[in-house]
């Protein structure tokens, strides 16, 4: 394990990442880890969990915010608080089970009780007990937002507001949302946990990755007769879908100009799910459900931890240097018949965690990877299309698919938020 | 009570289905397969299949029909070389379900060498229930529910056949 005080000295990252090269000990050095824990993990927002997932009061789900364990939880008064699962007393874990329902949080060492917002209410043996119970709650992350549901939190309470992490990319959360004629998902499916043994930014990276697709994924398109034939298996004159740099971090694959039909995304015939199509035309209109209909669910990444992976959702979660785990559950729609979920939940195993058709590949070939950086390293190249960038009327810098724009992006803003007072402005960024 | 016999013939399936599995020879498992076949992997022990919970693998015989597709194309990067595997399968309880069916259970440990990337050892053990039928005088597979021990934490890459 990494030593928690680790005093060496952190490394310039204005000289390890530029726009056309980022080194290799980026991706193995544990300084460099440290500090992403602290300057990502600790000081930036992060993604916890859907407010699906916790629908009544006393529901809580544990997560880990970089190594801090936690669990997010209701109230009875509906707000969702962010606690370190750690009793205030001497330590222990306050919520072991993954998810579950309090009415109160009882510590099982001493039987410290907390309410479900963390405040200490009742010690045991209270005659040997001087302190001040106000002074003795659980440690709450000071900063909880939500936005259409996706609750994210920061240790940091000097953090600039979620909305302005979240920039321009709020529009991804949107589009995610609006698959469902009532503008709600449901995160109820269970967690999947796929333990891949490279650096957790290779999953941003290549989640956004539009040119390997060909090259690692040619058993799932010789096997298997699918959207992504269109959408990012054609060849380079071909293809209509972009990459895109939203800024902040946030990158994005833009399937939806490969699409020339209703549901094509979805795999089906666009008579297929008659109930839905009428609902998403009744909710949202001809021209603007007609749009979502044809364009699909966004392929998106929002900084550092959230993947907004067509109809799942995935939590990335550093580990070590060379683990992190990709955690996925189907994203079901609000307001749909079954069907349309069921459809989405097989979908869903077969393209993500340990087993599918998909991601078993990606997984080999980013433990490949991770391999071929050990030891003194070298440079990675990112520069691929910087000359054939656009820059779109909302500032969304948009390229071939097959282009480095979306890494260059998380690169960019991985550089500003690494290297403080780094005279490299985010070039994409809204805020 | 089953006879010996029967016993005997179903033990040798199971033996053969393992050591097909073990050696990745894809479409000679898949031979041992009938066409309702249900293949999964849950996440959970009590979990219903048919629920929305996610599974780590929930093949109906046609998806698995694509599975062995996608490992025979020979370019399945996950199983390129294919994982080295034994495994053992221990305390089979059989139960005769009714006209040449039975139900199967046993402990399985596989142990499977991850020679495609970081070549380590990684250990599987399992809780497997197979159902098989007696047709056109041999034995088929229509059931093989895998539930593994670990399968609420964290799982690594799982491409062969479990």
């Amino acid at each position: 394990m990494i030593k928690q005080t680790d005093t060496s000295k952190s490394p310039r990252y204005d000289e390890l990442i530029t726009d056309a090269r980022v080194h290799s000990s980026l991706y193995t050095d544990e300084k460099v880890f440290e500090d992403e824990l602290n300057r990502i993990f600790r000081m930036g927002w992060v993604f916890i969990c859907h407010d699906s997932e916790i629908p009544t009061a006393g529901d809580f789900v544990r997560r880990n915010v970089g190594r801090e364990p936690v669990f997010a939880i209701r109230s009875r008064d509906d707000e969702i608080s962010v606690i370190v699962n750690r009793c205030a007393h001497r330590g222990n874990i306050i919520c072991q089970e993954d998810k579950g329902n309090r009415k109160a949080l009882v510590c099982q060492y001493h039987g410290w009780a907390y309410d479900t917002k963390g405040a200490l209410v009742d010690v045991p043996y209270p005659g040997g007990f001087k302190g001040d119970f106000s002074c003795h709650g659980l440690e709450r992350l000071p900063l909880v937002d939500s936005y259409q549901g996706f609750v994210f939190a920061s240790f940091n309470e000097n953090a600039p507001p979620l909305l302005d992490h979240l920039g321009r990319a709020t529009e991804l959360i949107d589009r995610a949302v609006e698959m469902s004629p009532v503008g709600r998902i449901r995160l109820s499916g269970g967690w999947v946990q796929h333990q891949l043994n490279c650096n957790w930014k290779m999953l941003p990276e290549n989640d956004t990755d539009g040119y390997h697709v060909n090259f690692v994924h040619p058993s799932f398109a010789q096997a298997i007769r699918s959207n992504y034939d269109e959408a990012v298996l054609d060849d380079e004159e071909s293809l209509k879908s972009l990459a895109k740099d939203w800024g902040n971090g946030h990158t994005e694959l833009f399937f939806s100009p490969s699409y020339t039909r209703p549901l094509e995304w979805f795999g089906c015939a666009e008579d297929r799910h008659p109930a839905y199509t009428k609902a998403m035309l009744d909710a949202y209109g001809e021209q603007k459900g007609g749009r979502i209909l044809r364009d699909g669910p966004p392929h998106a990444v929002i900084f550092p931890n959230l993947f907004l992976g067509e109809m799942n959702i995935v939590r990335f979660e550093p580990v070590a240097p060379g683990v992190c785990l990709h955690v996925h559950t189907p994203m079901y729609l609000e307001g749909v018949e079954d069907d349309v979920n069921r459809r989405i939940l097989r979908q869903s195993e077969g393209a993500l965690g340990p087993t599918a058709f998909l991601l078993a590949d990606d997984c080999v070939i980013a433990e490949r990877a991770q391999s071929a950086l050990q030891g003194k390293g070298g440079w990675l190249d990112l520069s691929r299309g910087a000359e054939r960038e656009v820059v779109e009327d909302d500032g969304v810098i948009s390229s071939h698919l097959t282009d480095e724009t979306p890494n260059r992006g998380f690169w960019r803003h991985y550089r500003r938020i690494m290297q403080p007072g780094s005279p490299t402005s985010d070039v994409g960024a809204v805020a | 009570m089953i006879s010996v016999e029967d016993r005997l013939e179903i033990e040798a399936f199971l033996f053969k289905e393992a050591r097909l599995a073990d050696e990745s020879r894809y479409s000679e498992w898949e031979a041992l397969v009938d066409d309702d076949m249900h293949y999964w992997v849950p996440l959970r022990e009590s979990q219903d299949p048919d629920s929305d919970q996610v599974s780590l693998l929930n093949d109906n015989r046609t998806r698995l029909a694509t599975r062995i597709r996608q490992l025979n194309t020979g370019v399945r990067h996950a199983q390129l070389p294919p994982s080295r595997m034994r495994r053992s399968i221990a305390n089979i309880e059989i139960e005769e379900l009714g006209a040449d069916e039975y139900a199967v259970g046993a402990n399985v440990v596989l142990y499977e060498f991850r020679r495609q990337a970081t070549k380590e050892l990684e250990v599987w053990p399992a809780r497997v229930e197979y159902k098989l039928r007696r047709k056109d005088g041999e034995l088929k597979m229509f059931r093989k529910h895998i539930f593994l021990l670990n399968s609420e934490g964290s799982v690594r890459g799982l491409s062969f056949i479990i």
